[in-house]
């Protein structure tokens, strides 16, 4: 077998070879910064708030929810629901980490989403059949590093660039979130069989909307759509 | 710059997320989990997505009805961006012409 590659040359090939995925990411965080900047999110809220959070989708509902006084609960059980996936992602991860010291398991992990997970573990299982079989710290590092930078840097440039465009909900720049959610959903699509839940979800969420005052639509569209998928649980 | 409040939702967004993904590996990393489970939080962040922009989907405003189906229909289709862009675009330009 020839040599290793450094951890330096590994780190830098995790950057070159997720950077094809900032075009993705990049006007996204743009655009969540400049939507909580319309909200009234200062740039350093933003920076805080994607840097210790750090899972877009979860941002999004928080900047849509975004009231003062501001509803804590309810953003904290959006964000419990929508991230809940990563508990299944972790779980897949954890074969992968297992040689690491908890310290570093714990930093890897933290920097879990959904991009990083899929390239470190592609890049392990790639390991794996060449018998090295481990996660490729130095890799997923760069990896990280250039998702994370970009993301907390473009969300916060957006978040100072918000207030100068006046009122941009009669420009239709509302629709900007329903589009954003519209293709995340998009990215989870597994058929129509399986979506049945989130037509139950919208179903009743708009009913609430239009019958409760306050964001209550979101948990009991969410709880209803989860019961669905409850009772489909074992006939799929 | 930043409030209490704003911080306090942060470090709870913070504890969330990340017991989230530490869950996954200190509980099930030896286990697997039910089928009901499974398709119960596969299911579980298209719910909560949904719900949040459902009060599009029930607009008064016959400009932005217009507006979700296409956008619906881009989602379907192409890119973020595009998709924002047809979503932004068509909004303003309905709301423009039925104003």
């Amino acid at each position: 077998m020839t040599s290793l590659p450094s951890p330096r040359a590994e780190f830098l090939r995790g950057i070159k070879e997720s950077s094809p995925m900032l075009i993705g990411l990049l006007p996204w965080a743009l655009i969540l910064g400049v939507q909580g900047g319309q909200k009234g999110m200062s740039w350093l809220e933003m920076l805080l708030m994607t840097g210790m959070n750090f899972a877009g989708g979860s941002e999004f509902a928080t900047v849509n929810l975004w009231v003062h006084p501001l509803p804590v609960l309810l953003i904290a059980t959006v964000t419990l629901m929508i991230n809940s996936r990563h508990i299944l992602m972790g779980a897949a991860f954890a074969p992968y980490l297992k040689h690491l010291p908890l310290k570093k398991a714990m930093a890897v992990l933290f920097f879990m989403c959904d991009e990083s997970w899929a390239m470190g573990l592609a890049e392990a299982q790639k390991r794996k059949a060449a018998g090295l079989g481990s996660l490729n710290l130095p890799f997923y590092a760069g990896v990280c590093f250039i998702l994370y930078i970009t993301w907390i840097g473009f969300a916060a440039f957006g978040a100072a660039l918000g207030p100068l465009f006046g009122d941009v909900a009669a420009w239709g720049f509302g629709m900007a979130f329903p589009a954003v959610f519209l293709v995340l959903l998009k990215g989870m699509w597994k058929g129509f069989a399986a979506a049945r839940p989130w037509l139950v979800s919208l179903l009743v969420a708009a009913a609430t909307y239009l019958s409760v005052d306050g964001a209550w639509y979101v948990p009991a569209g969410t709880l209803a759509g989860l019961l669905t998928a409850y009772g489909f649980g074992e006939r799929r | 710059m930043i409030s209490w409040d704003s911080f306090i939702v942060f470090c709870a967004m913070l504890g969330v997320t990340y017991s989230t993904r530490l869950l996954g590996f200190f509980a099930l990393r030896n286990r697997t989990l039910s089928r009901r489970a499974q398709t119960v939080m596969e299911a579980a962040p298209g719910c909560v997505l949904i719900s949040v922009i459902a009060p599009y989907f029930v607009s008064d405003k016959p400009h932005e009805l217009i507006a979700i189906t296409l956008t619906v229909w881009a989602a379907s289709r192409f890119s973020m961006l595009i998709t924002v862009l047809i979503g932004v675009g068509s909004s303003g330009l309905f709301g423009y012409l039925f104003r």
